[in-house]
């Protein structure tokens, strides 16, 4: 099925999933296709099926009734009338029968999204509209009345005016009905070439099926209120199925050309049926990991499973329907996604995309959260409103779903805590909600190092319902220490007992990689090491995977410390970022810690605030929109810098390097960084503040540093040179070698685990799974 | 085509000036030209002429010029709304509405010993010309036949006049002379504080219709098209409803129901500039509107003199013709 036109490459083209349609009531149910771009989809169907109303939908004139379209690989519902009528353009059936108005003036219309608060035209605009007539020969009727001109002409001038719209997607509702022939040629004729020329997705409907049937790559055909069939002509246009469609019963066709391909036989094609059931979301194989209990090793094995598949020459990506995380990464497009999946992307050697994560919960509090939704926030919510606003993201889950299977060839998908918490199980959209929405076998996966390994498996498949317990097709031990031998009678025990494969057992493995936060164990109490770092244990700390490249050398201890007391004498002290900013910084006021601070700094230890941490070393936080609480609270005072809280959140990318570093940095002028922001605020400096990263990004004054950019460690050796400049200055010898190449290193880790897993699973019995 | 377009406005501010000096100086109080110069420097010649040029005159051509510009533009607006060439405030019952409210809150204020404020007037008509906005509308969404509309439109009217009568026919007897008078449309006895709440509301309306040329340009091409350009159809539409109401309720509260200058101005700019673009349309309708109904208020005024006519009488006498013109011309381009 590989050219259908539902292969569309992310961000480009027209893309539906579920779509519903109609005006009171729904005309069009469960509607899934694509348009990409330099390919003509065309909508069959007798009238009245409701071709018109899904491309009225699809432009915009109808509220989608259910489902979600994506523009360009974003929810149309996200892009404003304005943004969005500069990638799609119509031709309409509706009434176009302006009083006095040229073709000129038609065409020029066209640019209504470009030009300002009066609609004047400038030279660009003029150019355009110069350029679309050119295309579709309208010049020599630029000036005539548009109600004088032929039906045919008037339907080139509309195509024009769509065209001068410089559209990504066209929508053409019978671009070709009411024309004769030779205008029908005509017509036709320029879209198959614009079509190609600007590489445009073409969105239409046609009456005509041998024109359909010749001039598109993908074919829809609706009828009896749902798609019926998505093809090629060749496999929609059997005679069967046309007569079927248009109802046509023992009617002689004689009259009409060929409206069907010859001779084709109907069995070949019966693959295409009922394509709205599920055909194209079943397109890639998929795999779903789901565990005992929070904590078991999902992520990782999911990781090393994304690892073993790319390995095996196919094309992986992970997926994740909710993250429930603090630490969030921005992709190149400034959207946040959870990092577990971007370790696994990176696993699979696929570029992080937020469609693999579309729903990330941060939490803010006790019982609260920030819901970000395919990359973007929608607001914070308490537990029980989202437990109701979730039932609305299912539509985007399945779209986020449906456009990565269309491009990959396996599916990694990843449960989040226990499929078994029965007073969750209605609505569910994480674990066997979205197996069974996906049509996904499971893989569940215990923890033996915690202990009851036997209990979780067993309790858990005991809970879940009979078609649930059928789509777990392997049990899987993690995290087993000792001697195999032991465990095997244990293992036949509980093949007999779950009435399930054991897929394998894997090892406790001391495999240094991002893990996803909130439930990791780095805050563990750790002993100061040779150099020793301190990162002050905020209370809504957050993004601290920022210090991770630090842990890479046995010389380095990398402490979370929480109490004044506990802090000591460190070669380093960092304040991350907070969720939190002002409530973090009151909490260090009080607990003493912003005096050790103040102290420390004051006896020369270089102090690093990252995002939040250097807010609150400056003078004032101002929140005047109240983003983060209604008053504004006095900073450290380390840094000469002030800054004001705004409610539009700055979400980039980071590449640029470090200006001009005060103090013991100094050294360091010019160094390369490469990271991402992402904050609420803004800061600006005062008299003595240096810019510490360019772009304003960070300041510093002597030995105290301030930046927005997280990841700032990570690459170029960033972390591997400060920690000598600093160590140089403290007459000590660290090693810094293992910090020096933290790409590399990480890819290493990567195979080290998937090999692992690889030899402890079955990986035949995980192949004919997914078949 | 900008040729034709600089010469039609060239010509309507020219037509102005003739209007606004030839109603200067015609009336039962003969002016001679040069006293007008002098009445408006303040260097009266004779006290009743300065006061019947400056207190009678002057502020009844301004009213005239302003509020006719209103309904041509009013009526404008419908027009584009309903995508119907024959609809105006007037054929659209919506004068008629804000009259009977306008006579009822006249009734109310007049029985009480009290005379009514311009404000409250007009917020009386405004709130009366929505109302059979509303009905229309609603008409409108279950009916898309044009000649339907018009003859709801018109049917509305009646009503509102009907029943308007009706509370007149009951009201005292002081009163009637009064509401007579204005019920049928006129001009007269408007002073200058009326004509600085008349400009203010029109002129507020005037600059939102400014801000509405680009989406009135795309609209042109109907809804959908408009629509996939990215006009918020929903706020256009509601704006074009609000102004033309609050326009044609100004009217009303001050000059009573003036007919066929909103519906006809147009079509008489249109044929003079061959163009429907709003960024043409908006000035212009406003200026011609005021000149037309300026000259009809002159020969209100000057045909029977010392007896007045009612303007709305002079109106339809001009412009029915043109209204008849604009449908039969469009019966024969539909086949």
């Amino acid at each position: 099925m590989a050219d259908h036109g539902i292969n569309e490459k992310k961000g480009e083209g027209l893309h539906t999933s579920e779509l519903n349609v109609g005006y009171d009531s729904d005309i069009v149910k469960n509607i899934s296709l694509a348009a990409a771009p330099g390919k003509i989809v065309t909508l069959i169907g007798p009238n009245g099926s409701g071709k018109s109303t899904i491309l009225k939908t699809v432009a915009g004139l109808l509220e989608p009734r259910g489902g979600v379209i994506m523009l360009e690989g974003r929810s149309r519902a996200d892009i404003g009338s304005g943004e969005a009528s500069k990638i799609l353009a119509a031709v309409m059936t509706g009434r176009a029968d302006p009083e006095l108005m040229t073709c000129r003036s038609v065409i020029e219309s066209g640019r209504y999204p470009y030009t300002g608060l009066f609609g004047k035209l400038s030279e660009e605009d003029v150019k355009k509209v110069d350029e679309a007539m050119a295309a579709t020969d309208t010049t020599d009727i630029a000036g005539s009345d548009f109600r004088n001109i032929s039906d045919g002409q008037r339907q080139r001038v509309l195509l024009a005016r769509a065209i001068a719209q410089d559209p990504r997607v066209l929508i053409l509702d019978e671009p070709t009905s009411f024309l004769d022939i030779r205008y029908k040629i005509d017509i036709l004729t320029k879209i198959k070439k614009l079509t190609t020329e600007k590489n445009i997705a073409v969105l239409m409907s046609l009456h005509e099926p041998d024109i359909a049937m010749k001039l598109s790559d993908t074919v829809v055909a609706v009828g009896d209120g749902r798609v019926l069939r998505v093809g090629t002509p060749d496999e929609v246009f059997t005679e069967e199925f046309i007569r079927e469609l248009y109802k046509l019963g023992d009617m002689d066709v004689a009259l009409l050309g060929k409206i069907w391909v010859d001779g084709k036989n109907e069995s070949t094609n019966i693959r295409y049926a009922n394509v709205a059931a599920s055909s194209i979301s079943s397109k890639s194989r998929h795999l779903m990991i789901q565990g005992t209990m929070s904590n078991v090793g999902k992520s990782v094995i999911a990781a090393a499973l994304c690892r073993i598949f790319a390995q095996d020459g196919y094309k992986v990506a992970p997926f994740k329907s909710q993250n429930m995380a603090n630490n969030s990464f921005v992709t190149a497009d400034g959207l946040e996604m959870g990092r577990a999946q971007v370790m696994q992307a990176v696993c699979a050697g696929a570029e992080p995309d937020v469609r693999m994560n579309p729903i990330l919960l941060k939490p803010t509090d006790e019982c609260g959260s920030q819901v970000v939704v395919m990359g973007k926030p929608v607001g914070n919510m308490r537990a029980a409103e989202y437990f109701e606003y979730k039932k609305s993201l299912v539509s985007t889950i399945k779209a986020a779903y449906d456009s990565l299977s269309s491009e990959y060839d396996i599916i990694v998908i990843e449960g989040a805590g226990s499929p078994a918490e029965i007073n969750l199980k209605e609505n569910d959209i994480v674990n066997m909600g979205l197996a069974k929405m996906l049509d996904a076998p499971v893989l569940l996966v215990g923890d033996i190092d915690r202990g009851g390994v036997f209990a979780q498996l067993i309790g858990t498949l005991d809970l879940l319902d009979d078609d649930e317990r059928d789509r777990v097709k392997g049990l899987v031990i993690n995290k087993f220490r000792g001697d195999k031998a032991l465990l095997a009678p244990g293992i036949d025990m509980l093949k007999e007992k779950a009435k399930c494969d054991v897929t394998g057992v894997i090892p406790y493995m001391d495999i240094n990689i991002d893990d996803e936060d909130s439930l990791s164990n780095r805050f563990a109490r750790r002993e100061a090491k040779d150099f020793d770092i301190v990162v002050i244990r905020l209370p809504h700390i957050a993004n601290y995977t920022d210090f991770d490249v630090f842990e890479e050398s046995d010389d380095i201890s990398v402490r979370y410390e929480r109490h004044q007391e506990r802090i000591g004498k460190p070669d380093m002290l960092i304040i991350p970022g907070t969720k939190n900013t002002i409530g973090d910084l009151k909490w260090l006021k009080a607990s003493g810690i912003a005096d050790v601070i103040t102290k420390l700094a004051g006896e020369g230890v270089p102090v690093f605030g990252i995002c939040g941490g250097f807010q609150m070393l400056g003078r004032n936080i101002k929140d005047p929109e109240a983003v983060e609480g209604t008053e504004s609270e006095m900073g450290l005072g380390l840094l000469p810098v002030d800054t004001v809280m705004k409610s539009s959140k700055t979400r980039k990318s980071f590449a640029g390097n470090i200006s001009v570093p005060t103090g013991v940095l100094s050294p360091l002028a010019g160094h390369e960084i490469k990271g991402y922001e992402i904050h609420m605020g803004q800061t600006e400096p005062f008299d003595r503040a240096c810019e510490f990263t360019s772009e304003g990004s960070g300041y510093c004054l002597g030995n105290v540093y301030g930046t927005y950019v997280h990841g700032i460690f990570d690459e170029n050796m960033m972390a591997a040179d400060i920690v000598r400049v600093i160590s140089g200055l403290n007459e000590k010898s660290v090693d810094v070698s293992a910090l020096a190449d933290r790409a590399g290193y990480k890819q290493k880790q990567y195979d080290l685990l998937a090999d692992t897993v690889r030899a402890s699973l079955d990986m035949d019995a995980i192949y004919r799974m997914i078949q | 085509m900008r040729k034709r377009c600089t010469f039609a406005f060239a010509a309507v501010i020219l037509l102005l000036i003739v209007s606004v000096y030839t109603n200067l100086i015609t009336g039962t109080v003969v002016i001679y030209p040069a006293d007008i110069l002098s009445a408006i420097a303040g260097r009266t010649t004779g006290a009743m002429e300065a006061s019947v040029i400056m207190n009678i005159r002057v502020p009844r051509i301004i009213a005239a010029v302003i509020l006719g510009g209103a309904l041509a533009l009013s009526g404008y607006m419908l027009q584009t709304f309903f995508n119907n060439p024959i609809v105006g405030p007037f054929v659209l019952g919506i004068s008629s509405g804000a009259k009977f409210t306008v006579a009822l809150a006249l009734i109310f204020f007049l029985s009480g010993g009290r005379k009514p404020g311009t404000v409250s007037l007009v917020m009386a008509a405004f709130a009366g010309a929505l109302v059979s906005m509303m009905f229309v509308l609603a008409i409108s969404v279950r009916v898309k036949s044009m000649g339907i509309l018009v003859v709801c439109g018109i049917m509305v009217g009646y009503i509102c006049s009907a029943v308007t009568d009706l509370v007149v026919t009951f009201a005292d007897d002081s009163n009637i002379v009064n509401l007579h008078n204005w019920s049928l449309g006129s001009f007269s006895g408007i002073n200058m504080s009326d004509v600085a709440v008349m400009t203010f509301i029109v002129a507020i309306c005037l600059i939102v219709s400014v801000f509405l040329i680009k989406p009135m340009a795309a609209y042109r091409l109907g809804e959908e098209l408009a629509g996939t350009e990215g006009v918020n159809i929903i706020l256009l539409r509601v704006l074009l409803i609000l102004i033309s109401s609050l326009l044609s309720a100004t009217v009303t509260a001050f000059a009573g129901p003036i007919s066929f200058v909103g519906i006809a101005t147009p079509h008489l700019w249109k044929a003079m500039t061959k163009t429907s673009a709003p960024a043409v349309m908006i000035p212009g309708c406003f200026l011609l509107g005021g000149v037309v109904t300026l000259v009809c208020d002159g020969i209100a005024r000057g045909l029977f003199a010392p007896t007045e006519v009612s303007v709305s009488s002079v109106t339809a006498v001009l412009l029915v013709p043109v209204v008849i013109t604009v449908m039969i011309r469009r019966k024969r381009e539909n086949g």
